[in-house]
């Protein structure tokens, strides 16, 4: 999976900065704490050999009416889907709208934050590849 | 440490990761917009109300039921081709004005676990 999301956090530079982030974590759901970690590019689909059955990769499916353009562009709120993953069951937390202060490395003070920074966590079973998958993922 | 962890009633959840690679994209979402390494560290705590909240489209099989939630963040960015760093103030003193936490089903998992 190349990316689960991308969104802006609202940080301050010049107005402000528009950090554009595609990140995404995958680790396997065994125990808390759970490390965190890349997610591997492996679960692309692979190849078949000797002619057998294609099942897609292993990536996690994107929710399918949100991600035209590979993006996650709905702000949290209620009454809309909330997870970045579609066929996913779990623990789910998402939260938007951050705004507080700051500094620069040159002691400039700064606001930070938008209506779309937007972060969350999900940790759970996925099915993709046509098995159930367990993973943590993070939304930034 | 990098990672998310739970509180021994659930109530509590933290998540943190350092050194995350992202991407500086001032001009997003411009087509052409140039982009910059960078890396992201931040730590966001969310904590659980007593304030139930269900949110379910059967068209669109997703249902999320879980509480409405306090969410605070701290983060540190560094665009190292530029020379230039930002660090929030201290997590206390950050707003979200949404936030949930709870479990969700949706896709194939959505029908199977209908009660």
């Amino acid at each position: 999976m190349a990316q689960v999301d991308r969104c802006a956090i609202g940080l301050t530079r010049r107005r402000w900065l528009g950090f554009g982030i595609a990140t995404a974590v995958g680790t396997s759901l065994r125990a808390t704490p759970v490390q965190s970690q890349s997610l591997p590019q492996s679960c692309a689909p692979p190849i078949p050999q000797n002619h057998e059955p294609s099942n897609g990769g292993s990536c996690p499916y994107p929710i399918p009416w949100l991600d035209k353009n590979g993006n996650h562009n709905q702000p949290a709120a209620p009454n809309v889907e909330l997870s970045n993953i579609y066929h996913f069951k779990g623990k789910l937390a998402r939260c938007s709208g951050f705004q507080g202060m700051g500094a620069d490395n040159q002691g400039n003070r700064q606001a930070w934050g938008t209506p779309t920074t937007d972060y969350s966590y999900m940790a759970g079973e996925y099915w993709a590849a046509r098995q159930a998958h367990q993973g943590v993922f993070a939304h930034t | 440490m990098s990672g998310l962890t739970f509180s021994s009633d659930g109530k509590t959840a933290t998540l943190q990761m350092t050194n995350v690679p992202i991407i500086d994209q001032p001009r997003w979402p411009a087509m052409d917009a140039e982009t910059t390494p960078a890396f992201l560290d931040f730590r966001l705590v969310f904590a659980s109300t007593d304030e139930p909240v269900k949110y379910e489209d059967p068209m669109r099989q997703y249902r999320f039921e879980g509480f409405k939630a306090i969410a605070k963040l701290e983060a540190s960015v560094r665009v190292p081709s530029i020379d230039f760093a930002f660090k929030t103030d201290p997590l206390d003193t950050s707003k979200c004005d949404f936030a949930v936490m709870g479990e969700e089903v949706n896709g194939r998992y959505y029908e199977a676990s209908k009660t």
